[in-house]
């Protein structure tokens, strides 16, 4: 009698401890859902002008996106035998990414050279980096023609070692992992956390040199992937150095995408920025300008001697030589001389028309490959155009990405002021900075504990 | 590859990239542990500061000026103001104070105190603003008190301060203060040439007024430093 | 003590020798087992070839693709590619009055670019010959671009379409039958057998039959060799072949890039940790 009462009390036990973790569970949930709940509410004037114009394109590519996932490629799709590719890939993958190479190209300087003086927009870089690979990557899912099958590659049916694109897909996964990292700091400030962000700052570096090492190398793989169409990539653009330029001209990519961000970002979130970063705004522009400038003026030598290199000045007397001539002296080298002036002269606004014509000059040269150059010799009946669903879900995708980044950039410490905490943390910085006391690794100095 | 059988081109890449994962884990621990900054000089310091960190006391509980007086709150808008421990061992023995009287209205960081040692007056600052509601006259008749319990029965003043709240957040306390007391002691030793003779008793305890083995002639100059009051 | 020094020297290297012996190349997977199974292939005799297109019907067959009406001659018209629903077509060319037909499909090659792109090792290189896909393919039409030759095709109206392509009918073979195109071919224009055989026979009929043929083996070298091989009494490039596709095998364009990745990813974090610490440390003044 004595054993049953006391079984019955052990399962009484057993049962309410599991309730109440099950219940703390789920009051933690509910918790977090109310908290994005709250923050879902929008900040400021709903109806903007930008708002109106996008939100139905938004709407009305998410119910395409769903009508893509469920039926064939064929609906709504202009991929063919011919042209496998279409602009999912040609455009969205293609020439986003290189637009995201911002992110890497700062993190390289801010980071690893140290440079305080770019230290301000390295969050919103990353922010938008982040954001434009998870977006792009949904892009390649979309693009898949047996789409339940992506996780073939990750889960390991099969590890296609031997496939440019496999590196590259990995690559893609990794790095947007490495970004959140280097991200996740502002999200710990956002949400007060400071030992979670002590944490994931003491990771930035690793994150930032592995995001580097992986940048290059899939950069350059987008690039490697037409190694393979040799015959119909017109001559002008095929080369065994194709991955060479892709990785050179991602990163003046990045830059200008850098520059009219900031612009744009400059007039509609000035409410959020810090008085630190607008004084300073005009002087970082001019310093991506002279980076751009660099890069593309290396950029432009190295398409010179891949053109003495291949002979190419065979093809130059045809259509397709003046749309060669017209990209790389008009896309890259008159940029380049933009960037040049603008950055002496300090002028802003030369700049940024630079950084413009860089980011159609990149796109164009993306499309090259993947669209125009390629299969040049095919009559325009038989090229591909993209359909209007196409171009609807493709807007749809940077839309949707603009979107999240105005969300976060009005709620998490973005472009802002450093918390109270934050600068309590750096006074005590610059106390102990000034008896010399020796940092460990430019963080806290290394004291035994006070008796 | 004479093109009658199968030959994969590709064979060791998925062992190539596990290698380098492997690389890459390996090379973390490795690189960390070769950049970690060798603590010499601060080793050099840490010994002296070692003899020494038991020398100054410095409560945890109360908040520091870095006049070297402190503040320790005794309600929303009262509080007590005395000197703390650095201050008596730096000057040594008083022989008079000179404190603000009853209703007396003090502001923080403006002078306020004055002490009186060896016939030179050294000026004090106020560590908060307000009204002066009471004064320690033991301590007025004999200053000795101040040096046996600086932080106790050696206190100087209770003053009424309706702004105390956003007067104790210029001051420091806790670990802060812990580390502008260390701050303290680096300029000391810069100033003995880590010559610990001057100040230390065969006990290896400072000795009261210490200031004055540093520099038997201008020795108040360098309190005045000290207590920020120096006359620029 | 001597002793005891020479004992524990002796036994080292007995040890020493002895797992070498055991932990040879071969347990460390250094050493490449060579195959022993040589490839298919299927030798094209376009002077043989009428026309009928029988070849084309077996073909659908034997997929369960629907049957082309052979009857129809209008389809010579135009030059027909392979798709989705015909892993193989019969085209027509004139060349100085004659009329030639070649047929086309899937060219097998012994360095397939489509294997080399493939990144779920969907498209896989048999031992025996044949290029075949498979179903954990992703649908991502990497193959595609990367083919010399444009064979894979999409099912881009199915929602979970297939790549289709020729795929020398490797379950036939594999139970020992030959090719359902070379089975129907009433003209034996096509030959299956061991691709080191019918290089042979092809040279054999070159060389005998003087003036029949032009002295060139096409797919005996392109692209690296590959499994399907034509001989030709007019050149090749008249009857729609490609000929500059080049002797390298196309895998061999990629192995630039992806054998420099393990380079880049061991030396630039060494690098970057090396300039960070390094500048790091120059403005504190160190």
């Amino acid at each position: 009698m004595r054993g049953e009462a006391q079984s019955i009390d052990l399962k009484k036990n057993v049962i309410v401890s599991v309730f109440s973790k099950i219940s703390l569970l789920v009051f933690y949930l509910l918790g977090f859902f109310v908290l994005i709940a709250k923050e879902l509410k929008p900040k400021g004037r709903v109806l903007t002008l930008f708002n109106v114009i996008t939100f139905p394109i938004i709407i009305l590519g998410i119910s395409l996106v769903l009508k893509h996932i469920f039926e064939g490629l064929s609906a709504g799709s202009n991929v063919s035998q011919e042209f496998p590719w279409g602009i999912f890939i040609g455009f969205n993958v293609m020439v986003g990414v290189p637009f995201a190479g911002g992110a890497y190209a700062l993190a390289f300087v801010v980071y690893i050279l140290n440079s305080e003086k770019y230290h301000p927009i390295i969050r919103p870089t990353i922010l938008n980096g982040f954001l434009a690979y998870v977006f792009y990557a949904s892009a390649i899912f979309l693009d898949l023609g047996r789409k339940w099958n992506i996780l073939n590659p990750i889960i390991g049916n099969e590890f296609g070692v031997n496939s440019v694109l496999f590196l590259v897909a990995w690559h893609f996964l990794l790095y947007m992992i490495a970004q959140l990292i280097e991200f996740s700091p502002t999200i710990a400030e956002w949400l007060e956390l400071k030992k979670t962000k002590k944490i994931l700052s003491s990771m930035t570096l690793g994150a930032c040199v592995f995001g580097i090492a992986l940048s290059t190398l899939h950069q350059s793989g987008l690039g490697a992937l037409f190694m393979m169409a040799k015959g119909k990539l017109h001559p002008l653009w095929y080369s065994e150095f194709i991955p060479v330029l892709f990785f050179i001209s991602s990163i003046f990519a990045g830059l200008s995408v850098v520059i009219v961000e900031g612009t744009i970002s400059k007039k509609v979130f000035r409410h959020r920025m810090s008085e630190e970063y607008l004084r300073n705004y005009d002087d970082i522009v001019t310093g991506l300008g002279r980076g751009a400038a660099v890069t593309l003026f290396v950029y432009f030598f190295l398409k010179l001697l891949i053109f003495i290199h291949g002979k190419s000045w065979v093809y130059i007397n045809s259509p397709m030589g003046f749309w060669y001539l017209f990209e790389v002296l008009g896309l890259v080298l008159v940029p380049c001389l933009m960037f040049y002036y603008g950055q002496r002269e300090k002028n802003i606004n030369l700049i940024r028309a630079a950084a413009c014509v860089t980011m159609l000059g990149v796109i164009i040269n993306r499309l090259n490959y993947s669209m125009i150059a390629f299969k040049w010799y095919l009559p325009l009946s038989e090229r591909y155009i993209p359909t209007w669903q196409e171009v609807v879900i493709t807007l749809t995708i940077i839309f949707t990405q603009l979107w999240i980044f105005r969300w976060v950039v009005n709620r998490m410490p973005v472009y802002g002021e450093a918390k109270e905490w934050e600068k309590e943390e750096a006074k005590e910085a610059i106390l102990l900075g000034e008896l010399g006391f020796t940092m460990a690794d430019g963080g806290k100095p290394y004291m035994k504990k006070e008796v | 590859m004479e093109g009658f059988t199968y030959v994969d081109i590709f064979a060791t890449k998925g062992i190539e990239y596990i290698f380098v994962i492997c690389f890459l884990l390996l090379f973390v621990v490795f690189a960390y542990s070769t950049f970690k900054p060798k603590h010499k000089t601060l080793t050099q310091k840490r010994s002296i500061g070692d003899l020494i960190r038991q020398w100054f006391v410095v409560p945890e509980f109360l908040y520091y000026h870095q006049g070297h007086t402190w503040v320790l709150p005794e309600s929303e808008k009262v509080a007590k103001i005395g000197l703390d421990d650095f201050a008596q061992k730096l000057v040594g023995r008083i022989e008079a104070l000179k404190i603000p009287k009853m209703g007396e209205e003090i502001v923080q960081g403006e002078k306020a105190l004055r002490i009186e040692v060896g016939g030179k007056g050294i000026e004090m600052l106020a560590p908060l603003d307000g009204e002066v509601i009471d004064v320690n006259e033991e301590v007025l008749k004999d200053p000795s008190r101040l040096m046996e319990d600086p932080y106790g029965e050696g206190w100087l003043l209770r003053v009424y301060s309706p702004n105390l709240r956003s007067n104790l957040r210029n001051l420091l306390t806790g670990r802060l203060a812990r580390r502008w007391m260390d701050v303290v002691k680096e300029n000391l030793f810069s100033r003995m040439d880590y010559n610990l003779g001057l100040v230390l008793q065969d006990g290896g305890i400072p000795v009261s007024g210490m200031a004055k083995s540093l520099d038997p002639e201008n020795w108040d100059e360098i309190v005045k430093e000290f207590f920020l009051t120096k006359e620029a | 003590m001597k002793r005891r020094e020479f004992l524990k020297i002796g036994l080292s290297f007995a040890t020493a020798l002895s797992l070498s012996g055991i932990l040879g190349k071969r347990a460390m997977g250094l050493e490449v087992k060579p195959t022993t199974k040589e490839f298919y292939g299927i030798l094209v005799d376009t002077t043989r070839c009428i026309g009928c297109r029988t070849c084309e019907l077996a073909c659908a067959e034997s997929h369960g693709l629907p049957a082309p009406d052979v009857e129809d001659r209008t389809v010579f018209e135009s030059i027909r590619k392979t798709n989705d629903k015909r892993l193989t077509v019969v085209n027509r060319f004139s060349v100085d009055g004659r009329e030639i037909y070649v047929k086309s499909q899937c060219m097998h090659c012994n360095q397939p670019a489509c294997v080399a792109a493939c990144l779920v090792k969907a498209m896989k290189k048999r031992q025996e010959g044949p290029v075949t896909w498979d179903e954990n393919c992703m649908g991502c039409r990497y193959c595609m671009v990367s083919c010399p030759f444009d064979m894979p095709k999409f099912e881009y109206d199915e929602a979970f379409g297939r790549i289709m392509k020729c795929d020398m009918c490797y379950s036939r073979i594999a139970i020992g039958k030959v090719p359902a195109c070379v089975e129907a071919c009433p003209q034996e224009a096509l030959t299956f057998g061991k691709r080191r055989d019918i290089l042979n026979e092809a040279k054999r009929r070159i060389y005998t039959d003087t003036g029949r043929y032009v002295p060139y083996i096409y797919g005996e070298h392109e692209v690296g060799g590959t499994s399907y091989v034509y001989i030709s009494s007019v050149p090749f490039e008249k009857i729609g072949f490609k000929t500059d596709v080049g002797y390298r095998p196309y895998p061999e364009f990629t192995t630039g890039f992806l054998y420099s990745v393990p380079i880049i990813l061991v030396l630039w974090p060494a690098f970057l940790t090396g300039i960070h610490h390094l500048t790091k440390e120059h403005r504190k003044g160190e």
